[in-house]
């Protein structure tokens, strides 16, 4: 929302506020700044928010405004932002999901009016429309277009701060693993490391280590990157995210646009289940419609967008679109399992429940370059190398095993218990694990951030003005350098440098300076009392 | 007897069900959606509609509450909103896991807590005495993480002695429990937590014994058996010793109940998969047929045991008789 605009609306509510007794910011002209709450997760989730919240609330009393920190547990805050929209800010680390190297999630998901992220209530109707306009453009580089723009508005909006783009912090066994293959957003967790890397002894498997245990092994249930993580492994999707953000093709040879709403896709040949049965288009198809027939919940809303999916050939199928859908490669594609038909065909039914997502999938059996062994709920997965896959891993198989926290996977590595990591480390431990020789202890690039977010619909955080000078005030520097121990870089676009065909390079991080907050809102009409309190415009 | 031990019966049924009931309250009052766990709360609210319906979480309050004591009373006890799993199977491997912790560690704080507990009695004042209890102390005010991070630091990351965690090594999964208990390695890694689990109960049994033996030993019976010439041998393990076990016996079976749920720090220390790590993972992530399921199972043994105890009682000391109104 535009100043002028903002000025404008709060002039028009003043009239409906006294009418209807609505609270208006015209109400609050030359009042004290109301205090607010930074909600943020504990210390026990993530040692990193509360750290930064501490630092941004003190900066925010710099200029005369008063923010309480509140740090709760994490599935509660995500009730009051999510479920209940009850909060004025809080911080979050959007993480660098694969899927989320497609600018659908950070822009309109997060920015549109109707954007499922979006419980914020930031409404700009220029967002809006190039968000709508992003979603149907086909051709990457005109969308690269639309979505820079919308990088723009948002920044120059102060819609949401990103305070950093964090690094995935990883540590690995140098002298035990070869050939690692970091992926952007993943690190050395990739599926790409899975298929390259080698160990130098032992059985050949790579011990795998995680703080959150694997919860289910339902292809068509998952919606939780810590499960799609591990289920690719054994299930095949017909695109991949490259190390680099880039499509690969997959179980897919080709995925061509023939017009807008019309995708052919030619599926590589000779492929077979770990049962030995042949994967045909007829699984790729039972597939799509099975996920649709049973409201697969990560894919309801692209397969709404799906008319008809028909096979054309002995590898082929054509799939008819309801209007043009560009985000799908990535997020559905790229995202989606390949199940075997005969399996699943007779599933919920045959296993006695009435509901596929109550179904445990307790043997998994897919496509993919690993075979599942076993797993072994709250300690460990193990599965082994596929070698007739055509892109058939170099190791024996990989044993994920769940560690009770940081520091118990940070000893284990230590130890030699552990080869590497698959998700965040927290960045100290990464410093003193690079010390001990024969351990790499390193931030792979990443294209998430902890993102400063705003309720828009709530006091001076309507006004755009208000949150630049907020901006501003985040200590990004010493936050990147002591609270991240160096393992991240200033944020200033919400799409990170890291996802570079997206990224807009001309949006810089907002330099720390208390001195230019206040001077932004001197300028806007903000002032201070005799105690240093900010007021609103009178 | 037989009146005795219906009637206890009853009212240990009607204990299970009133814990059932407030399982039932307890969990729907925490704040937050059970499908939050499941599904982000961020995605379309239709996903979320998707998941409640599955697990029949769209049905009025009162409906679930009568199909879940149906569930409990068929022993099907539903599956896991998180996994999909039964939560019988899950809650049995768990329960098992926790089970070999457990009792290998209360076997070593009762074997070494009731010997000390006599000697200590028996030596009163002397040396043993007043060093088994500063070191039973120390071990009870030393909260479980402390003492297992002590030893994980010194015998496990400087030593090499011991292997970290888990219950086998990673990929060497045994097929059943009796290829686990022959398998070094699972013993290798049992025993420190098993002293972490044993010292910080030590104290208990040991004073409790200590204190019940001093009791037993001012008594005329055992002055009568020190006047016929008996051994002190005799006197202290069949005379006194076994009657001052009756206070033991009882805390023996509150101490299973509560070690069983009551180790959650050591499991997580330890990357133990047990019921205490089940139950605050089940808790955090709403999933309530497994949460509900495990503290369930939890107060199924810790009130099972007591009606256990009651019984032993009577075996224990034959001066308690029995009458219809109870024990007299």
């Amino acid at each position: 929302m535009k100043r002028r605009e903002f000025l404008k609306r709060t002039g028009a509510l003043a009239g409906v506020a006294a009418v209807s007794g609505l609270p208006s910011l015209a109400h609050a002209a030359g009042k004290p700044v109301e205090s607010m709450t930074l909600l943020t997760a504990n210390a026990g989730f993530d040692p990193v928010r509360p750290e930064m919240g501490r630092l941004i609330t003190q900066a925010c009393k710099k200029i005369g405004w008063d923010v309480k920190l509140a740090a709760e547990d994490y599935n509660m805050g995500i009730g009051k932002v999510f479920n209940e929209k009850d909060f004025d800010m809080f911080i979050v680390r959007w993480t660098g999901r694969a899927n989320r190297i497609d600018p659908e999630t950070f822009t309109a998901m997060m920015h549109h009016r109707d954007g499922n992220y979006n419980k914020w209530g930031y409404n700009n109707s220029r967002v809006n429309e190039l968000s709508d306009a992003q979603q149907v453009e086909m051709d990457p580089q005109k969308r690269r277009d639309l979505v820079l723009q919308i990088q723009e508005t948002i920044y120059n909006d102060a819609a949401s701060s990103p305070i950093v783009y964090p690094s995935m912090t990883n540590a690995y066994r140098e002298d035990r693993l070869k050939g690692v293959v970091p992926q952007v957003g993943e690190g050395i967790g990739s599926l790409w490391t899975d298929i390259a890397a080698t160990t130098t002894g032992g059985d050949g498997y790579i011990r795998t280590g995680q703080t959150s245990p694997l919860k289910n092994l339902n292809p068509v249930s998952v919606t939780d990157s810590n499960e799609f993580k591990e289920l690719r492994m054994i299930y095949d999707r017909l695109l991949q995210v490259g190390p680099d953000g880039s499509i690969e093709p997959w179980a897919a040879t080709a995925i061509k646009a023939v017009d807008s709403t019309t995708v052919d896709i030619t599926l590589r040949e000779g492929m077979t289940f770990h049962d030995g049965k042949p994967v045909t288009p007829a699984d790729v198809k039972f597939t799509f419609d099975y996920h649709k027939q049973w409201k697969a919940p990560f894919f309801i809303s692209s397969l709404e967008k799906f008319e008809s999916v028909t096979i054309t050939g002995k590898n082929t199928l054509r799939i008819k679109l309801t209007a043009p859908h560009a985000p799908l490669m990535i997020n559905f594609f790229a995202q989606i399992f390949i199940l075997p038909q005969h399996i699943w065909k007779d599933i919920p039914e045959k296993v006695n429940v009435d509901d596929v997502l109550k179904f445990a999938n307790e043997n998994p059996i897919g496509s993919g370059p690993f075979k599942f062994d076993y797993w072994d709920r709250g300690k460990e997965l193990k599965v082994s190398a596929n070698k007739s896959h055509f892109r058939a891993p170099k190791c024996a198989g990989i044993i994920r095993v769940t560690y009770g926290s940081h520091d118990a996977m940070a000893a284990a590595i230590e130890a030699g218990e552990c080869d590497r990591t698959r998700y965040i480390l927290k960045p100290a431990l990464v410093e003193d694990l690079n010390k001990i020789n024969g351990i790499v202890g390193k931030g792979y690039s990443s294209h998430g951030w902890y993102g400063f977010m705003f309720n828009h619909l709530r006091g001076p955080l309507q006004d755009p003005i208000f949150r630049a000078a907020i901006d501003h005030v985040v200590p990004r520097d010493v936050i990147q350098a002591v609270v991240m121990s160096g393992f991240a870089d200033k944020g200033g676009s919400v799409i990170a440098p890291a996802n570079e065909f997206w990224h807009n390079a001309s949006l810089k991080a907002r330099p720390s300076s208390t001195k230019k907050a206040r001077e932004i809102l001197a300028a806007a009409g903000y002032s201070w009392d005799s105690s240093d309190r900010l007021h609103y415009p009178a | 007897m037989f009146d005795y031990i219906l009637r206890r019966l009853v009212y240990t049924l009607i204990t299970l069900f009133a814990v059932a009931s407030i399982l039932f309250v307890l969990f729907r009052m925490l704040p937050g959606e059970a499908t939050m766990q499941v599904i982000s709360p961020a995605m379309d609210p239709a996903v979320q509609e998707r998941m409640k319906a599955a697990f029949g979480l769209d049905l009025p309050i009162w409906q679930q509450y009568f199909i879940y004591l149906q569930n409990l009373v068929t022993l099907e006890w539903g599956r896991s909103f998180v996994s999909a799993q039964e939560v019988t199977s899950v809650i049995a491997y768990r329960f098992w896991n926790t089970l070999l912790l457990m009792l290998t560690g209360l076997c070593l704080t009762l074997t070494v807590g009731i010997g000390c507990g006599i000697w200590m009695a028996w030596r009163r004042n002397g040396p043993l005495d007043v060093g088994g209890t500063i070191v039973g102390l120390i071990f009870q005010a030393a909260p479980p993480f402390i003492t297992g991070l002590l030893l994980l630091m010194v015998l496990s990351y400087r030593l090499g002695l011991f292997p970290t965690g888990g219950m086998y090594p990673p990929g060497q999964r045994p097929d059943s429990l009796l290829e686990l208990l022959i398998m070094p390695a699972f013993w290798e890694r049992i025993v420190l937590p098993t002293i972490t689990v044993g010292a910080y109960y030590l104290a208990t049994p040991m004073l409790v014994m200590r204190d019940s033996m001093l009791e037993v030993l001012g008594s005329d019976y055992i002055e009568l058996a020190k006047a016929k010439g008996l051994k002190p041998r005799i006197v202290m393990f069949r005379h006194a010793a076994r009657n001052a076990l009756l206070g033991v016996v009882t805390l023996a079976s509150i101490m299973v109940g509560f070690a069983v749920g009551g180790q959650v720090v050591v499991e997580s220390l330890f990357s133990w998969p047990g019921m205490g790590q089940l139950m605050v993972e089940s808790a955090a992530a709403h999933d309530y047929p497994v949460a509900q399921g495990t503290f369930l199972m939890l107060a199924i043994l810790v009130i099972g045991l007591n009606f256990l105890t009651d019984i032993l009682y009577c075996y224990l000391d034959p001066r308690i008789k029995v009458s219809n109104t109870g024990l007299t």
